[in-house]
């Protein structure tokens, strides 16, 4: 008893002044509308290296200028994100969702649309590269924008194709030759060196079906079975489960290190070549400063599906509840400005999404960025629409590509399955 | 006239003793409830207002070969997750009881595990249950014993589940421990004397005094494990917020899946119906459960 | 004098603890290691953190990742918010779920069964469902952004501890009881005086483990918390997960600094609840 007592003095005290703390906070927010600078929160989900690359271009912001001072918070839950937004009042302004998110946010009311905003701050929508910028429209009016965008390429590990006496690949066929060459395996099936691996199942086998001339959303509706989907998938088994055995595949991928780790199995050289994005630039370096690598354009199909690749987008976007809208899209406009992305894209080694920003010099310092850049210029980039129904169909692919690298079903019979199931997708 | 007035002072003491649990279960519970049984018969996506569409939620969930799946894998890690919670409870807390030099630091470290934040632990884990880097399979090795791809094939991730949770067994453990502070140490030594071996000594005397804290366990790891998500949700993703449902969806709960449906999705009504379903169930095993309970659990008031 | 002593109790150490010790140390062991591995992984440098075969030890010592830690995050702030939301949570449960507890345990009332059968309907309802109108709740009582919503739910009873604290309840004789009526003594007494000091173990181990959870809760203080100041220690720990990769050296450091007080504060607290000393005088 006397230890409650004694314990509550101390917790009273402290209750009152968080109460005060409360308070003032409230006061804070509300003081918006009087006059002075407009508040706006910007809550990412970005932390990390991340968040601190973002807090200083957040500080430059608000040293620019008087009208809006701009508070960040590294908020890293998508659960928080949409409970916030679920309220009249929100808590946030501004925040980053991804590309493929837009239309499902956009048709549920969730997103401002911003024609309005854009227009009145003089932002032009026509520099974005289009595929990001078909992403963020749905019915019509713009709901996001794409503060950096991400392409894939073939990465390689130079030393070890130069052992083995493997050129760069620049068909399909010479990829498959050169995967079964770079690809290593002991007696009794236990692979030691993957020509291809694949860090995301899911973005590889999107990428590849682009890549075969496939569409996965064609017409605007989920198109898992299109014949191109379908090549590639079949080729992916050809030359790489059906190569070393979908079990050996899942043991050697047991073993795999953290990814972008100094333990990445490509930069240990379990894997000689990885299709992936533009960070693994900024990354190699300083993770794994003695690998000797290069990065192509990942290799064609036939000669007119030349310089295909996938572009996935990360945007912000102003919540339908948010408080202090114009003053976010002013944010919003600084942040897509040349300035502002540039800052942005840079310290996160990610890419531009502005056409006109692709030919600065001010990247030239990463190592072979400039492939990645040079693949957006491409008329064959390709994205994932950005309907209502895109989250289910992305983990309804996402497990059928796992089946199918387990070996225990065929490519056509899981995307069968896949289009039969998705005549129960949300609709808007 | 007398009886009632009883009743009723005694009816006033309950509500009084009662009053925290029921201010906070009218205004946090019954509306969550009430409004989660109303969502399950609408189309709702949480931000706009619900369209009613009678059953066909529950009608859909019958034929969403993903559910089936979550259920199934579900059931498999509660079946197998809950004997071995109770047993390493009953087992640790018996160890940990024991009069050993060092014993409240013995205690700590093993309650420590569910002081790691959880998000900690699944990276932590995904790191133990590497083949290559790994300690677990560098442990079997040294046992001359090849493990397993844990966390890539489909047959030996419910296992790694089932390891990862009961690393976090420490809390039954505790209340355990605190369980055999209610043994009459008298009881022990009268049994000693009679020659009764360690074996009968529990079956006689430590079970019965802990059999109403044993139904506790069960009923509320039964409970949890129906409703495990965070271990198998960490242990599937890959990076941080990139869900996965593990090789051929074996790591795919009840709640992942519910998650999924709720805040990837935004299919709030669907994932209504299926918190209902999931809350019906575990009600209906809940009663299965208490009922047999009579048969062994002694209480004070026998 | 002494060396004969110490002659006269090696054997029986070496007979009675050395056996106990065993397997009680290999438990303690398995549990550990770990923790042992994040622990160590902490004093590793980046290059050293995974290795074939894996190594426990670091091959070269490094203290960096304990100052990036601190670098990272406002450690102290942290803490103390952390400790005030602990605090705070512990305070609610021991004042409120004992009382509910004896409300389905002993007292003799209609109401104790459906009480005890809401309190676990409470428990079955997936949190996922509950989130967001929980929320809206809160929101609508303006209490978002305020410690408020993090704090009041113990003070209004959490369903585990009180059914937990029901069946330790359950185990005490009615005679006892009966014979407080018997003596007048109010049901408040009887409940203050004979019941809660049996219960004491249940009520102690409640409270420890209300404070971890309060220790550990990440969604409730991202979801509540409106300004970084106010964060607790949990939130702090998400600074070394990258979009990508995860700062393993500097995460395992603070997530030991994250342990340790509440590692302290459970060596202390168990004392009073399953400590060494024999079982509860009133038997």
């Amino acid at each position: 008893m006397t230890q409650v007592t004694r314990m509550r003095r101390p917790l009273v005290a402290a209750l009152a002044g968080s109460a005060a703390i409360a308070l003032a906070l409230t006061g804070c927010t509300n003081s918006g509308s009087t006059g002075g600078p407009e508040e706006v929160t910007f809550s990412y989900l970005w932390s990390g290296a991340e968040a601190d690359a973002i807090e200083q271009i957040i500080a430059d912001y608000n040293a620019s200028q008087s009208d809006v001072v701009v508070t960040g918070i590294s908020s890293p839950d998508f659960q928080k994100q949409l409970t916030s937004m679920s309220s009249s009042n929100g808590s946030f302004d501004i925040s980053d969702h991804f590309g493929n998110g837009v239309g499902s946010w956009a048709a549920k009311g969730i997103l401002a649309p911003l024609d309005d905003y854009l227009a009145a701050d003089g932002v032009d929508t026509s520099d974005f590269i289009p595929a990001a910028l078909d992403q963020m429209t749905y019915d019509g009016k713009i709901y996001s924008l794409p503060i950096a965008v991400h392409s894939f390429q073939l990465l390689y590990n130079k030393t070890l194709l130069e052992e083995a006496g493997v050129a760069v690949p620049t068909t399909m066929n010479e990829l498959a030759a050169a995967i079964a060459t770079l690809t290593k395996q002991d007696a009794d099936g236990t692979i030691t060196q993957l020509g291809l691996g694949d860090p995301s199942p899911s973005t590889t086998l999107t990428t590849l079906g682009y890549n075969f001339g496939g569409d996965w959303d064609a017409g605007g509706e989920p198109s898992p079975t299109e014949p191109g989907n379908i090549a590639a998938l079949q080729w992916y088994v050809d030359n790489i489960v059906d190569l070393v055995g979908p079990e050996n595949l899942a043991t050697f991928n047991s073993g795999n290190g953290e990814y972008m780790s100094a333990q990445d199995p490509f930069y240990v050289g379990r894997f000689a070549m990885v299709i992936d994005g533009e960070w693994r630039a900024a990354n190699i370096p300083a993770t794994a400063p003695d690998l000797d690598w290069g990065v192509t354009a990942i290799p064609y199909a036939s000669t007119d599906l030349e310089d295909v690749t996938q572009l996935t987008a990360s945007t912000l976007f102003i919540p339908a509840n948010a408080r202090h809208k114009e003053a976010a899209a002013k944010f919003l406009a600084y942040l897509v400005s040349d300035e502002g992305m540039t800052a942005f894209t840079k310290a996160l080694g990610n890419l531009p999404s502005r056409t006109s920003l692709l030919d600065t010099d001010a990247f030239a310092d990463i190592d072979q960025f400039d492939v990645w850049m040079d693949a957006l210029k491409s008329p064959n980039v390709f994205a994932l629409s950005s309907a209502p129904y895109s989250a289910e169909y992305s983990a309804d692919l996402g497990t059928a590509f796992g089946d199918v690298i387990l070996g225990s079903t065929t490519p056509q019979e899981a995307m069968q399955t896949v289009l039969d199931n998705s005549s129960n997708y949300a609709t808007e | 006239m007398r009886m009632t007035t009883i009743r009723r002072r005694r009816a006033l003491t309950g509500l009084a003793f009662a009053a925290p649990f029921l201010m906070g279960f009218a205004i946090f519970i019954a509306y969550p409830i009430g409004a989660s049984a109303f969502y399950s018969f609408t189309d709702f996506n949480l931000f706009q207002s619900p369209d009613w569409v009678g059953l066909q939620n529950y009608e859909r969930l019958a034929q969403d070969s993903s559910f089936w799946k979550a259920l199934a894998n579900t059931f498999v890690l509660t079946a197998t997750g809950v004997p071995l919670s109770i047993g390493i409870g009953i087992a640790g807390a018996h160890l940990l009881n024991l009069p050993v030099r060092g014993q409240p630091l013995f205690r700590a470290l093993v309650y420590l595990p569910t002081i790691v934040p959880v998000v900690v632990g699944g990276y932590l884990w995904r790191w133990m249950l590497n083949s290559q880097y790994g300690f677990i399979n560098y442990f079997l090795g040294l046992l001359g014993i090849t493990g397993p791809g844990w966390l890539v094939q489909p047959e030996w991730t419910k296992p790694a589940i089932v390891l990862m949770t009961l690393w976090t067994v420490g809390g039954t453990m505790i209340i355990y421990l605190a369980a055999l502070k209610d043994v009459p140490g008298e009881l022990y030594e009268a049994a000693e004397i009679d020659g009764a071996g360690p074996f009968s000594r529990f079956l006689h005397i430590t079970w019965p005094t802990i059999s109403p804290v044993t139904l506790f366990q069960v009923i509320v790891n039964v409970i949890a494990w129906l409703q495990i998500f965070t271990q198998p949700y960490l242990l599937a993703q890959t990076r941080l917020n990139n869900a996965s449902s593990g090789p051929g969806e074996s790591m795919l709960t009840y709640a992942m899946y519910l998650f999924q449906n709720a805040f990837s999705f935004l299919k709030m009504g669907y994932a209504s119906a299926m918190a209902w379903i999931l809350f019906l169930l575990t009600l209906a095993v809940t009663l299965v459960i208490l009922i047999g309970s009579r048969r062994w659990v002694h209480d004070g008031a026998r | 004098m002494t060396a004969l002593a110490e002659s006269r109790r090696r054997p029986w150490i070496l007979r009675r603890r050395t056996r106990r010790i065993v397997p009680v140390a290999i438990l303690a062991a398995v549990f550990v290691f770990p923790f042992a591995v994040m622990l160590f992984t902490a004093f590793k440098t980046p290059g050293d953190v995974f290795s074939t075969p894996p190594a426990l030890l670091p091959r070269e010592w490094t203290l960096d990742n304990f100052a990036e830690a601190f670098d990272q995050i406002p450690f102290w702030r942290y803490l103390a918010n952390t400790l005030f939301v602990s605090g705070m949570s512990v305070l609610g449960t021991i004042v409120s779920c004992p009382l509910v507890a004896y409300a389905t345990a002993k007292v003799r009332w209609r109401g104790a069964r459906p009480l005890l059968g809401a309190v676990l309907l409470t428990m079955m309802l997936p949190p996922q469902v509950t989130l967001i109108p929980v929320f809206l709740i809160w929101n609508g009582l303006g209490a978002v952004g305020t410690y408020l919503p993090l704090i009041v739910p113990a003070f209004l009873g959490t369903p585990f501890l009180i059914f937990m604290i029901r069946q330790f309840m359950v185990s005490v004789p009615d005679e006892l009881i009966e014979a407080a009526r018997i003596d007048g003594a109010s049901e408040f007494r009887t409940y203050a005086q004979i019941v809660l000091p049996i219960a004491r173990p249940a009520i102690v181990t409640a409270a420890v483990f209300q404070f971890v959870w309060s220790w550990t809760d990440f969604l409730n203080p991202l979801i509540y918390l409106g300004d970084p100041d106010q964060y607790t220690l949990s939130i702090g720990l998400y600074s070394f997960f990258g979009e990508n990769d995860v700062a393993w050296g500097p995460l395992m450091a603070a997530c030991v600094m994250f342990t340790l007080p509440a590692v302290a504060i459970f060596l202390v607290g168990q004392r009073f609840f399953i400590g060494g000393v024999s079982a509860g005088a009133l038997k």
